[in-house]
């Protein structure tokens, strides 16, 4: 039975589970939809209630019903190194590509359905409150007498986008920025704005879910520091242990929103209250094991084709 | 008039980076010059920052 990897070829995070799995002697076929078609191709039958798949790549033919499981890790944009890219094309090789390999009961990690919500971040903060987490106080809202009301009551706060910095040339960043006391929020009605109450933290805190295992990493923070994502502060991320009641909330989480990966964002008070920030479905976690030695790498490939006799 | 948030952006940190990698289909990994698959250096796979959060890919959601 053979794992399917999508990503694009740069990405070496996924490098570290192919290796994992090359030593287990796993059979893997490694993807990007970006190539299909042209260097990819497939073809999958629907006939009388029969269905039969195959995808090719690489020299490699994998038939859906060898296929044991799904890793999405970085994937392009089906179709987008083809001879004429178009939008159109993409959605149809969408379908095609996605189409299948829904149609196959073979484990994902993550099924592409369950990461589109699990990005959208205000439904994290709900699913946050629902599983035990401790949530900085919150609002998104197009009203600027609004945001002036939570900026009134809670003093110190940080913005932040709900999706990422707005493509570019050149490109920017949007880092998580504290608003200072007196700012004018009327431009708060151009677009829903993401406000919360700082936390003021004496680390962050990165833990990767992987399936049932829990991998926690901690980066002191510097004064004046506020996303931990922007800036090289000299200090390094170390292993750390997971609080019980942290770890039970992860799960919860977890199993509430269907993930079977998830890198978990973590601002640790003065008290050592992890606050929750956010938890990305597809986060990095290559910075994290090579800088720290935490096994993520052997966790993903274990999840993707477990050992004989185990559930995984 | 703009977007709240976007009174905050700030120029990209970091600008596109020559890779010292390149993907060998038969591996199905990326490797070195020399042939030896990339993640071997640990040191050099860290400068790069291919593997670090990116905070907020707009392609690849993997921050």
């Amino acid at each position: 039975m053979t794992v399917l990897i999508l990503t694009c070829r740069q990405d070496v995070t996924a490098d570290m589970v192919i290796a994992k799995l090359h030593d287990r002697g796993v059979p893997l076929v490694r993807l990007d939809p970006a190539d299909l078609p042209g260097e990819a191709a497939l073809s999958a039958e629907y006939v009388r209630g029969d269905f039969y798949g195959h995808l090719s790549t690489g020299g490699r033919l994998l038939s859906m019903g060898a296929l044991r499981s799904v890793w999405v890790r970085r994937p392009g944009d089906p179709a987008a190194h083809a001879e004429e890219p178009s939008q159109w094309l993409t959605a149809e090789t969408e379908q095609a590509l996605y189409g299948m390999l829904y149609s196959v009961t073979a484990r994902w990690m993550n099924h592409p359905v369950v990461s589109a919500q699990a990005r959208c971040k205000p439904w994290q903060l709900s699913l946050a409150h629902r599983s035990g987490f401790a949530v900085p106080p919150t609002v998104i809202t197009t009203f600027p007498r609004v945001a002036r009301q939570f900026a009134a009551q809670y003093r110190d706060i940080v913005v932040k986008s709900a999706s990422g910095p707005p493509p570019g040339d050149p490109p920017v960043s949007l880092p998580t920025t504290r608003v200072p006391p007196g700012t004018d929020f009327s431009s708060v009605a151009a677009g829903p704005t993401l406000l919360q109450q700082y936390v003021p933290k004496r680390a962050d805190i990165r833990l990767t879910a992987v399936g049932p295992r829990l991998f926690a990493a901690r980066k002191r923070s510097v004064d004046g520091q506020v996303d931990g994502r922007y800036g090289d502060t000299g200090e390094p991320w170390r292993a750390a242990d997971v609080p019980e009641r942290v770890a039970r909330s992860v799960r919860e989480y977890m199993g509430l929103a269907g993930l079977a990966y998830a890198a978990f964002d973590f601002a640790e008070d003065a008290e050592g209250l992890w606050w929750f920030l956010e938890a990305n479905q597809g986060g990095q976690f290559g910075f994290i094991e090579l800088e720290t030695g935490l096994p993520v790498a052997e966790a993903v490939a274990g999840w993707l084709a477990p050992p004989a006799g185990e559930q995984g | 008039m703009r977007p709240f948030v976007l009174k905050y952006v700030l120029p990209a940190e970091s600008p596109a980076v020559t890779l010292p990698y390149t993907y060998d289909s038969a591996l199905q990994l990326n490797v070195l010059p020399d042939g030896r698959p990339a993640i071997v250096d640990r040191d050099l796979i860290l400068v790069t920052g291919t593997t670090t959060s990116t905070a907020g890919s707009k392609t690849h959601f993997d921050d």
